[in-house]
């Protein structure tokens, strides 16, 4: 029993450890969606690879990913087999984060010969080979390059085949490896901060993970007590892709645990945008975690009560190979979902859909003999919510920034020629849910440009809640036309895009 | 004989020091700000400088002696903070004038899903768009037409706007069309005040440069107002010096440049401290210097690497909640790069849903304030907790100008105690680790983000609560030595004496460094040197040695964070080339311990910086006759660290203490302003200028 000043005190220590590592992390990559939109994360965990601490501003989607990732290392690499110097690595979908891009390592951490804890982190690369990100890849030997749990650094010796091999399947090998090596600085940064802390404090890990873990739960559980039991049931929909996509959400409340299961949802689909159970998890928790319990940390205590389900063969736990590099493309309606369920218990406390999930436009091509590509994120509106409107333009429940203009100009033969709130597109209601976005450009690249995209709610519009209107639906335009953005095209030079993102939804009747 | 003056207009006080510029010797003043018309506090703490010296010195006024009065306030930052500036509008390019409603789409805490982003300073209604077009590489693709311009200027004149912001896209590359927009408003409306966005912050990024220029113009019309009544204060003193106005970078510069561009002003308060803390690091001999700083409602840490503070060219103002980071308006001006945190005197501790004790960051502030000020306060705050653990002297709080209750702070305490199992003894040492934990946590992290090991640091200490917790914070960063700094209420006063006077240009225009056409470079980076050039002239009375830099921020290709490096100015030719990249590289290894992938360089931004040499200030505060042995005045039992225990320890009356005195802690000195707590067995020196120094050992 470590008293709670005690723990407080241990507790900050190691979350700043954590966002030490991070910031050396982040100033060193290549990367931008980890530099821009902080697609990582640092993690410590005790030697039972249980989540001590998680670096402070990485995204939702690696909730508890790197411990499960760890625990999958140890089967390949028993405990007592790992030595000083041994870094793991892999990016298998189902073992790590969802996709191929992210890469996770692990580092176990010595002291005095005994295996202490380790130090992992994640970071999306910036190119892991294969076909470009789209929705529209049909299964995962399509995306790229798996590397299956192995160890990059054994014994201080570096996996030199290793090394080759991803050098010889990425476009971009120096950016990839230089990624890479800012990761296994900043976990062998945080290993040797962990000791210097070890040798100060002579505290015992594994019991302030034990405490830390118990009052975690414990507030948990006791936000869950304090819902009425039921079953509380919703249904999201979106465009999707042969047909509209389904998520199925039965919340179950029962004492302090809450159960959440997604059967009937739709079935996997040969295209890119199924979910594996970790992440399922990921964006579950996380909606779960804002409703409920903002304030507790992220760690295997707070998640122990919650449990996500889905049988085998859905879009949220999908079977070896699917593909699932665009995955976000229905990860992110898991919290419209759960907050849907939970409307009628917590009115107060959540929101109604967002014009997500987030979009993207990738554009590739050549200008003066020159290759070019250029990857663009732009949001909806944010869903309204008892407490106010909606959010104009704004990432939910991700949280990715859009670049500027002069930044898109200075880098691609590209013009914005606007970049616009869309005026009454969110949805009416007691709150109003916040505007989506115009977002127009001309291409001015002398050759062709081959486009994808992530653009979802052209059809299905961000629905309202409790009696809210929903958003406006979103348009893709070609030269004015509308287009269907679902597979690759190729637009002639001098053409002009239009992007226009959908509308939050509404909260509450309009005439209260 | 010549006299310098330094004012600083806080939130509660209006301080004030002289210094007679012969001999370093400085007096202070202190008087509460009067927030309806500052100038009052400001010419009443003019006249009380002036009858200080007077009464030294004997007959006659010093008034025309006066060389220089060095100004800093906080009426920019309050002016952005309770939104009370100037009507303002905003003319952007066409397509774009929603930008300031966009921003970067994204959230400032992921958890909460209620949070709210900060308005725009220009609303919808006053926005106007304007056919013009510059390309990325600075091309002109549309001017803009003589009859659209006119229709702008109509519109503007009818919304009744005073103040007008342009700002068009990649007009930080090539600014012809902001100008020429700009002259026709100065011609068709003489009296509206033109920010050009070019002008305030010629950089990449345009929500920001927008947000920059539309912040400027809210504020010009209210800061050259200020600024004419202040003029006229200190004419009315007899003062006739010019008047310098503390900018956000750490330097100073004239009233005229303020007026026109005071964004550059915002922060001059905190800048003026940690140009204090660097002088009185430089004056005992340490240029390596970590600015701490401890007040009743926040923490301010600062790096300072060789005598110069860490500059950054973002800061954000009004935030909608103040230690969110992303939660304000993002500006990009040349600031001292210190972190804040919420942790001060009046911070008030409280049990988490964990369960566990925590500390701030919501503040009792002044008003009621900690349980013992007596004034309704319930929560038990850091203050209390200090004074339970016996490092504050209730009899003598700010010099005994005001009594403490201990039992009020022993029954807060208790309360927590009551829900925690512990006595009030044990929830006061727990609020104090708790609070200097979160302080050291943030400070590991900013030390991280510069690269710099802590051991090499001295901590220099200010600000009521800083001399307080300092030594316990400089043990948990392994800092080896902490600096207590004479006259502590006058801290940022002492820091605008210090400052140089300054001048910044930036430039962004990114290319590859193979590309770089280096006519073009030597040519606009030169333009850039005469104009600032010009501004240093008009400005100094005498002619000044002024030392001028080139700073280039650089990084790989694809890499989104930039790393600077820095050189003498000097010509421009091709050979800079191979100059930048050993550079870059070298910054690159010691920054990230040799990560070096072979990618090639990229330069994105070229700013120059012009500085009167800074030469070390030598205060010399008269204190009174110290006394000739180091006598306690009292004994009392404060909580030692090392031994986790309350024990007797001895308690001096600092500036009692002779220079080159001697101690060895545990130990406390009392002074009017604040406390040095020594909690720890430690070496204590007084030295020549009767600044106090504290060895922590392990050096």
């Amino acid at each position: 029993m470590i008293d709670p000043i005690s723990l407080e005190i241990l507790w900050t220590r190691l979350v700043s450890l954590v966002d030490e590592a991070a910031a050396t992390l982040v100033r060193t990559s290549f990367s931008t969606i980890v530099r821009e939109s902080n697609d990582y994360a640092v993690v410590l965990l005790d030697r039972d690879a249980q989540l001590l601490a998680q670096s402070s501003q990485s995204i939702p989607s690696f909730i508890c990913t790197l411990p499960e990732t760890v625990r999958h290392f140890l089967r390949q690499f028993p405990r007592d087999t790992l030595k000083p110097g041994d870094i793991m690595i892999t990016n298998d979908p189902w073992l790590g984060t969802g996709h191929l891009p992210d890469i996770s390592i692990a580092m176990p951490v010595f002291r005095d010969g005994i295996l202490v804890g380790f130090a992992g982190s994640v970071a999306h690369s910036p190119d892991i080979g294969g076909r470009l990100r789209s929705p529209g890849n049909r299964d995962l030997y399509e995306e790229g390059l798996r590397i299956p749990p192995m160890k990059l650094i054994a014994a201080g010796t570096v996996n030199e085949t290793l090394i080759e091999m991803i050098q010889s399947n990425v476009r971009i090998p120096d950016q990839v490896l230089g990624d890479l090596w800012a990761q296994v600085s900043a976990n062998r940064m945080l290993g040797q901060r962990l000791l210097e802390m070890l040798d100060e404090t002579e505290c015992d890990l594994v019991a302030v993970g034990k405490e830390m873990h118990a009052r975690s739960e414990f507030a948990m559980r006791s936000a869950i007590q304090a819902l009425p039991e039921g079953d509380y049931e919703y249904e999201a929909r979106v465009d999707g892709f042969i047909e509209p996509v389904t998520i199925r959400c039965r919340i179950t409340v029962k004492g302090d645990a809450l159960a959440v299961d997604y059967a009937g949802s739709s079935p996997q689909l040969p295209r890119a945008i199924n979910v594996v159970p970790i992440y399922t998890f990921a964006y579950t928790a996380y909606a779960l975690k804002c409703v409920l319990a903002p304030t507790v940390p992220n760690n295997d205590g707070s998640f122990r009560p919650i449990t996500t389900t889905a049988p085998l063969g859905s879009i949220l736990n999908p079977k070896f190979p699917a593909a699932v590099s665009a995955r976000a493309m229905t990860g992110h309606l898991l919290p419209t979902a759960v907050m849907g369920a939970l409307a009628k218990v917590i009115p107060d406390r959540v929101r109604a859909a967002a014009g997500s999930p987030l979009w993207c436009v990738q554009l590739a091509g050549a200008h003066e003999g020159r290759r070019f590509a250029s990857t663009l994120f732009l949001n909806g509106g944010q869903g309204a919510g008892a407490k106010g409107d909606g959010l104009s333009a704004l990432s939910f429940p991700s949280n990715l920034a859009n670049t500027p203009i002069e930044v898109i100009e200075s880098q691609a033969p590209i013009r914005i020629v606007r970049r616009a709130l869309r005026r009454g597109t969110g949805g009416a209601g007691k709150t109003r849910g916040g505007d989506g976005q115009v977002f127009e450009l001309d291409l001015l690249a002398d050759e062709p440009v081959a486009m994808s995209f992530m653009a979802d709610r052209l059809r299905t519009a961000a629905p309202g809640m409790l009696g809210g209107g929903p958003g406006a639906t979103g348009r893709v335009l070609l030269n004015g036309a509308p287009i269907d953005p679902r597979e690759t095209l190729v637009a002639a030079p001098g053409s002009r895009l239009t992007l226009e993102t959908p509308g939050g939804g509404g909260f509450g009747p309009t005439s209260a | 004989m010549s006299y310098r003056i330094a004012i600083d207009i806080g939130g509660t006080f209006t301080d004030g020091v002289i210094e007679n510029a012969a001999t370093g010797e400085i007096r202070l003043a202190k008087r509460l700000t009067t927030q309806a018309d500052p100038g009052e506090a400001l010419a009443d703490v003019v006249d009380d400088l002036l009858a200080a010296v007077r009464h030294v010195n004997g007959s006659g006024s010093p008034s025309g002696a006066v060389t220089e009065v060095v100004h800093g306030s906080t009426l920019v930052t309050n002016a952005l903070i309770e939104r009370k500036g100037a009507s303002t509008a905003l003319i952007a390019t066409a397509g774009t004038a929603d930008i300031i409603d966009i921003g970067r789409e994204v959230r400032y805490d992921l958890y909460d899903l209620d949070i709210q982003m900060p308005k725009p300073l220009v609303a919808r209604e006053h926005r106007f768009e304007l056919a013009e077009r510059i390309a990325a590489n600075g091309a002109v693709i549309a001017a803009p037409g003589q009859a659209a311009i006119d229709a702008v200027v109509e519109e503007i004149r009818r919304s009744g706007a005073q103040s007008v912001a342009v700002a068009f896209l990649h007009s930080c590359v090539n600014p012809e069309n902001e100008i020429r927009v700009g002259e026709a408003l100065k011609v068709a409306m003489p009296d509206i005040a033109i920010s050009l966005s070019s002008r305030i912050a010629r950089e990449i990024r345009e929500y920001e440069r927008t947000t920059t220029a539309t912040a400027n113009a809210f504020v010009q019309p209210i800061v050259a107002k200020y600024l004419n009544e202040l003029s006229a204060r200190l004419r009315q003193a007899d003062i006739d010096a010019p008047l310098r106005i503390m900018v956000s970078s750490g330097g100073s510069t004239s009233a005229g440049i303020a007026a026109e561009v005071p964004i550059t002003t915002l922060e001059s308060g905190p800048a003026g401290g940690v140009l204090s803390a660097a002088n009185a690091g430089r004056a005992a001999g340490f240029d390596d210097v970590l600015a701490f700083d401890m007040g009743g409602t926040t923490a301010k840490i600062c790096t300072v690497v060789a005598g110069a503070p860490s500059v950054v060219h973002t800061f954000e103002a009004a935030r909608v909640r103040r230690f969110k980071k992303g939660s304000g308006l993002p500006l990009l001006i040349a600031s001292i790069d210190l972190i804040e945190i919420g942790a001060g005197g009046g911070s008030i501790a409280r049990i988490s849903d964990l369960g566990l004790l925590t500390v701030g960051p919501d503040s009792a502030a002044a008003d009621p304030g900690p349980a013992c000020y007596g004034r309704g306060g319930k929560g038990a705050t850091v203050t209390d907790a200090d004074l339970m653990l016996g490092y504050l002297n209730a009899d003598f709080f700010l010099g005994g100008r005001m009594r403490l209750d201990t039992s009020a702070s022993e029954a807060a305490l208790q309360r927590l105690g009551d829900r925690l199992s512990l006595t009030p003894l044990e929830v006061a040492k727990g609020i104090f680790n708790v609070v200097n934990e979160a302080m050291a946590a943030a400070a590991r992290v900013h030390i991280a983000e510069k690269a710099q090991d802590p051991r090499r640091f001295t901590m220099v200490a200010t600000g009521g609560a800083g001399p307080v917790h300092a030594v316990e914070i400089a043990h948990k960063l392994r800092i080896p030595r902490v600096l207590f700094p004479i006259a502590a209420g006058a801290g940022s006063c002492l820091g605008f004496l210090a400052a140089p006077f300054r001048v910044d240009r930036s430039w962004s225009k990114p290319q590859g460094l193979e590309t770089v056409d280096w006519q073009v470079i030597a040519t606009t980076l030169a333009d850039l040197k005469r104009e600032a050039e010009q501004e240093i002239n008009s400005a100094l009375t005498s002619p000044a040695d002024v030392v001028w830099q080139i700073s280039v921020e650089m990084r790989y290709v694809g890499q989104g964070a930039n790393l600077t490096v820095s050189f003498p100015w000097r010509s421009i030719s091709p050979a800079f080339a191979a100059e930048l990249d050993a550079a870059f590289r070298k910054a690159y290894e010691a920054n990230y311990g040799g990560v070096l992938p072979a990618g090639s360089l990229e330069v994105v931004t070229w700013r120059i910086v012009g500085a009167t040499r800074q030469d070390i200030k030598r205060f010399v505060w008269p204190t009174g006759e110290a006394a000739s042995a180091a006598r306690p005045k009292a004994h009392r039992a404060i909580f030692c660290t090392q031994a986790d225990s309350m024990s007797d320890v001895p308690i001096y009356d600092r500036y009692a203490l002779g220079s080159g005195t001697r101690l060895r802690g545990p130990l406390i000195l009392e002074e009017s302003e604040s406390t040095v707590v020594v909690p720890v067995e430690a070496d204590v020196e007084v030295l020549g200028d009767l600044s106090v120094l504290i060895h922590l050992g392990g050096e």
